[in-house]
């Protein structure tokens, strides 16, 4: 026993002692491509990372990154009016993504594999808080544009000056929770408040955006709920918060639990006069299939306030607009048996508009510094947002889209009521 | 005042009970997988959720309620016994964690079909039970809890009556105990095995028509339940039905009350605390409240 | 002809040995990064695999060790364990510093995890079979709880962002080519320990356990002893494998460590081939590369598979169940020994004991 462990050992030993010098002789350089990478005569790679799989918070975005690969085929195919070429300035653009799971360390892993083995140009519109911040001190590291980023946390655009290399799309949650306090300080200065936040930094975000809207009027909190994304049931949480009299009810929340927080507080029998319902969650699809159901019902949620930026491409405000009308049929001809009402194809597709002006921006020779450039004087007007909302950065303002309007949902649709809110 | 909370303390209690049904259900399919074939199958939350799809796709075509629930039944039945004839047959000789294994792979892929066929879009499901709550003294009561606790309760009655009044729930645990003597018997193990199964998938089924309604319908919805299922199972004792609605409705309310009285803790202990309390009982009584103790032969 | 076999295992042993230290020679850099990570799965792998292929007890939590140990190492490199927040203060002798260097934190995170190993494996020792494997699920459902709850410490959900890691002492070596030695090292390290372990005492006590408790006991084996350190040791590895990953990724928070990544843990055990320490290493093989093929699976179409990762990964899982019952290695192991009598159903008293029922005929 005691010799075949000796001549075990050995010959590990051995193995390495022979191998270890071969190996080491040659450390290579680990960068160094003098070309763009991902940009040939006829090609710019992009990728990004999303959930697309086992994870109750977040498969339901996992339409956002088909959306843009369907906006981008369309724009492989047509042809320029300016210069008569397909893509953009003749380039072709390659879609690339992967499934994070949520989890931040598989986006480490899986933007390794965009940068390293598929040699992406940028990284746009990577999915997740957390998983954008995992991967922001490498990519800015590493001079890598890190575009577009599908959430919307504040600091994107407040920390430029530290990572200059990441920017955000979206108007940020702050923001819209700042427009939701200063509207109920507004029109409800004596309305009992109840809030009930998803416990993570999008809910808390959220949440302090609303105070700060709210401002003195803050103490007008009677409640504030949270819940995990592991629970299935808040009827302990919405019991409290019926308990404390409140009748105004702020949701801060992800679109399943909209629903269920809504079902169970009418089953509790409490019904707030006014309800306040987070952007993402105020998606057209889910309402209806909310005022539709049993548990909810048309009446229950007639009257909510919410907020959006883009187009609602389900709201028949918006049935005769080009661009809507145009999003529909890119959709049928490239995603065909894929449901467009759902707005997060919408999305998608809306970002990839950006995406694409971006790269056109950046020059007939992108290379990462001259996207990064065109990140910071982006001006134009994305046509599928709503009217009056202008994509633009500047040396001082980092928010590429910013403002929004207040919506009301109305015997079946949303409504845009009240003058553009600006965000920041 | 003192009313005042009183009726908020029976609020929480009502509300967990309802929870803690939907809980107990799923934990019913698990413990009649266990009792039948003994194995733990880590895919029956997602069965559930693939067949409330499948009713949910019925009714969208335009079949009412009724119909598409028996028929779904039908369909849960029938998928549950081809699985386990297919897949979970050939490793039943081998070694328990290889079936392990293989419901979890299940579990991944049928999560992930059921967002590729439907999206995962949130949907709501129809219920039942009419939608009305009722205020009894300060607390609401809902028909949808109040049905769906029926419903468990209905149906740990017939699981009981099954299992000890009838032959062929004779024989099912014959088979599950001692497979060889019930085959000298006379009893085809082979059809028990797969009857278990289909039987345990129907279970799955009611519980994801009962959960479908409050809950909403999206891919995920059974992710967490199975975990809240598994742990009311193993608590009440994974062989018995009686000990899975003992151990879900317990657990429901537990939770329900940690999170009401217990500030301290955070919103984000509920659960561990719950969890805590399940394997404290656990510790002392290992074979669960209503379990049978293991006796090993040496 | 023992000489004849003991020779090729050598031969084997040099073939990985050399193929590891050689790989950065060849390999991309993108590789090279995979394969570290395959180094701290092994490590991670080859803890449970004493646990539950030797110890019989099954753990559905693992990774929530691997959480452990990765948070610790993240605390002791951003020098700032947070202790006091609750009126703890971090020992004096503990170089903390600005923060320590991500390879010296390696010990301390084995260290701490080993304790919450054992403190959790000395309760759960009344558990068996079911109860057990809930318990550790539970465990691993509360770590990301836990986690967030106590953010003064751990960052909450923010998470706790590390600096990137870099060559220590100045050596003259890429980043990229230090952190995949880093690992393969402590691999080797590892797997000297785990072998001695399993082929001394300890190994012969724990499959004594787990074959036949009672004939154990009353041949004067401690069950105890042996199960609290078999979760002590396996939760210690998880540790090591933590700290690894805490300095590849540089990023740590609560979804780092879901419960899916513990079963994962488990399916690629089993599928590379519980007991031995080469299963081990296709387990981590298969833990790393598995839900990187399902994403682009080189069969079928590549859009299928984006419209769902998930349901090709779960097939992959059913389908080399079926080919390979025993894992992989144990697959191999049957086609390169014609000796062996091919339908040699292989003793199932393992797990069976673990469920606590038996499911053969006591006839």
């Amino acid at each position: 026993m005691r010799k075949a462990l000796f001549t075990t050992a050995a010959v590990a030993a051995a193995a390495l002692v022979v191998t270890l010098p071969g190996a080491l002789a040659k450390t290579r350089a680990t960068t160094g491509t003098a070309a763009t990478p991902g940009v040939t005569k006829s090609l710019i790679t992009i990728g990004g990372t999303f959930p697309l799989s086992l994870s109750p918070a977040a498969t339901l975005y996992a339409p956002i990154p088909k959306g843009m690969q369907i906006y981008f085929s369309w724009v492989n195919s047509r042809i320029n009016k300016g210069d008569r070429k397909r893509g953009v300035y003749g380039r072709q653009i390659r879609w690339k993504y992967y499934d994070d799971e949520y989890n931040p360390a598989k986006t480490v892993q899986f933007t390794n594999q965009l940068l390293l083995q598929d040699r992406v140009f940028a990284i746009v519109g990577s999915l997740g808080t957390e998983h954008n911040q995992a991967i922001r001190p490498m990519l800015n590291q590493r001079k890598v544009p890190q575009i577009l980023v599908s959430t919307g946390a504040s600091e994107w655009g407040t920390k430029t000056k530290q990572f200059p290399w990441t920017v955000g799309w979206q108007p940020d949650y702050i923001s819209e929770g700042r427009a939701y306090g200063q509207w109920i300080a507004r029109n409800a200065p004596n309305a009992k408040i109840a809030v009930f936040y998803q416990n993570d930094d999008y809910g808390k975000d959220y949440l302090n955006g609303l105070k700060a809207g709210l401002g003195a009027k803050r103490s007008l909190i009677t409640s504030e709920q949270s819940y995990e994304a592991t629970e299935t049931s808040y009827a302990s949480q919405i019991a409290r918060q019926k308990a404390t009299g409140a009748n105004t009810w702020v949701l801060l929340t992800t679109p399943t639990p909209t629903g269920r927080a809504l079902g169970t507080a009418k089953a509790l029998g409490w019904k707030p006069d006014t309800i306040v319902i987070n952007s993402v969650s105020a998606a057209d699809s889910v309402m209806r299939s909310l005022a539709a159901s049993a548990q909810v019902g048309a009446d229950f949620i007639n009257g909510a306030v919410s907020t959006a930026y883009l187009k609602n491409a389900t709201n028949p405000q918006y049935a005769k607009d080009p661009w809507v009308r145009n999003y529909y049929r890119v959709m049928a001809k490239y995603g065909p048996g894929l449901d467009a009402r759902n707005g997060f194809y919408y999305y998608g597709f809306a970002k990839a508009y950006d995406v694409v002006r971006l790269l056109y921006l950046a020059g007939k020779n992108p290379t990462r510094a001259s996207l990064l450039a065109a990140t910071k004087k982006m001006n134009w007007v994305n046509p599928y947002t709503i009217k009056g909302v202008r994509v633009k950065t500047s040396a001082r303002d980092h928010f590429p889209l910013s403002q929004f309007k207040l919506i009301r949902w109305r015997n079946g649709s949303w409504a845009e009521f009240g003058p553009l809110v600006k965000g920041r | 005042m003192l009313a005042f909370a009183f009726a908020e303390f029976v609020q929480q209690i009502v509300s967990g009970l309802a929870t803690g049904s939907i809980f107990a259900s799923l934990a019913l399919a698990l413990v009649l997988i266990y009792r039948s074939t003994n194995v733990v199958n880590f895919a029956q939350g997602e069965m559930a959720m693939f067949t409330t799809y499948i009713a949910w796709a019925l009714m969208d075509r335009g079949l009412s309620y009724w119909p598409a629930f028996l028929l779904t039944l039908a369909i849960a039945f029938t998928g549950g016994a081809a699985i386990e004839r297919t897949i979970i047959r050939p490793f039943e000789q081998k070694s328990a964690l290889a079936i392990v294994i293989v419901t979890i792979g299940l579990l991944i892929a049928l999560n992930g079909a059921a967002g590729w066929i439907w999206g995962a879009e949130v949907k709501a499901f129809d219920s039942p039970f009419p939608n009305t709550t009722w205020d009894v003294g300060g607390v609401a009561i809902s028909s949808q809890d109040v049905g769906t606790f029926c419903v468990c309760l209905a149906t740990v009655a017939l699981l009981w009556a099954f299992f000890n009044l009838t032959p062929l729930g004779l024989a099912m645990r014959a088979s599950a105990i001692n497979p060889t003597t019930s085959r000298l018997v006379g009893v085809r193990v082979g059809w028990m095995l797969a009857l278990g199964w289909g039987l345990a998938a129907v279970l799955g089924a009611i519980a994801g028509m009962m959960a479908a309604p409050t809950v909403f319908l999206d891919p995920n919805m059974m992710l967490v339940i199975l975990i809240y299922a598994f742990a009311a199972a193993v608590l009440g004792g994974i062989d018995s039905p009686i000990g899975a609605v003992v151990g879900g409705l317990s657990l429901g309310v537990l939770l329900n009350l940690i999170g009401r009285y217990v500030d301290f803790i955070g919103p984000e202990l509920r659960l561990p605390t719950a969890l805590l309390v399940l394997l404290g009982v656990l510790m002392i009584r290992p074979q669960g409240l209503f379990g049978h103790a293991v006796v090993r032969r040496v | 002809m023992r000489y004849v076999a003991l020779a090729l295992r050598l031969a084997l042993l040099a073939a990985v040995v050399g193929l590891i230290a050689l790989l950065p020679r060849y390999a991309s850099e993108f590789r090279l990064s995979q394969f570290t990570f395959v180094a701290a799965y092994f490590i991670a792998l080859a803890g449970l695999n004493i646990l539950t292929g030797f110890s019989g007890q099954i753990s559905l939590g693992h990774f929530a060790f691997v959480g452990i140990g990765a948070y610790t190492a993240a605390l002791l490199m951003l020098g700032r364990p947070g202790l006091e927040t609750y009126g703890l203060d971090p020992p004096g002798w503990l170089p903390l510093g600005d923060g320590m260097r991500g390879v010296f934190t390696i010990p301390f995170a084995g260290l701490v995890a080993g304790a919450f190993g054992y403190a959790f494996g000395l309760p759960a020792q009344r558990l068996a079979g079911v109860s057990l494997a809930l318990a550790t699920f539970a465990f691993a459902v509360s770590l990301p709880l836990v986690a967030k709850r106590f953010e003064d410490v751990t960052g909450g959900g923010g998470g706790l962002a590390l600096p990137l890691p870099s060559t220590p002492f100045g050596w003259d070596i890429s980043t990229r080519h230090w952190l995949y030695y880093e690992a393969w090292v402590a691999a080797g390290v590892i797997a000297l320990i785990a072998w001695l372990l399993l082929r001394g005492r300890a190994g012969r006590a724990l499959a004594a356990l787990r074959d036949g408790e009672i004939a154990a006991v009353s041949a004067g084996v401690n069950p105890t002893a042996y199960k609290t350190f078999a979760f002590g040791v396996s939760a210690a590895f998880a540790g090591v494998a933590g700290a690894l990953f805490a300095i590849e990724v540089a990023y740590v928070n609560p979804d780092t460590f879901p419960l899916s990544q513990s079963i994962l843990m488990l399916a690629s055990l089993v599928l590379g081939g519980m007991g031995s320490l080469y299963g081990v290493l296709m387990g981590a093989l298969i833990m790393q590369f598995l839900p990187v093929y399902a994403q682009t699976p080189p069969l079928l179409p590549g859009s299928f598979s984006k419209e769902s990762p998930a349901v090709v990964f779960g097939v992959m899982l059913i389908v080399i169940m079926f080919i390979a019952p025993d894992g992989l290695v144990g697959l191999l192991r049957r086609l390169l020994r014609p000796m062996m009598v091919r339908l040699k159903r292989h003793p199932v008293a393992t797990e069976d004991a673990t469920f606590g029922t038996s499911r053969r005929a006591e006839t």
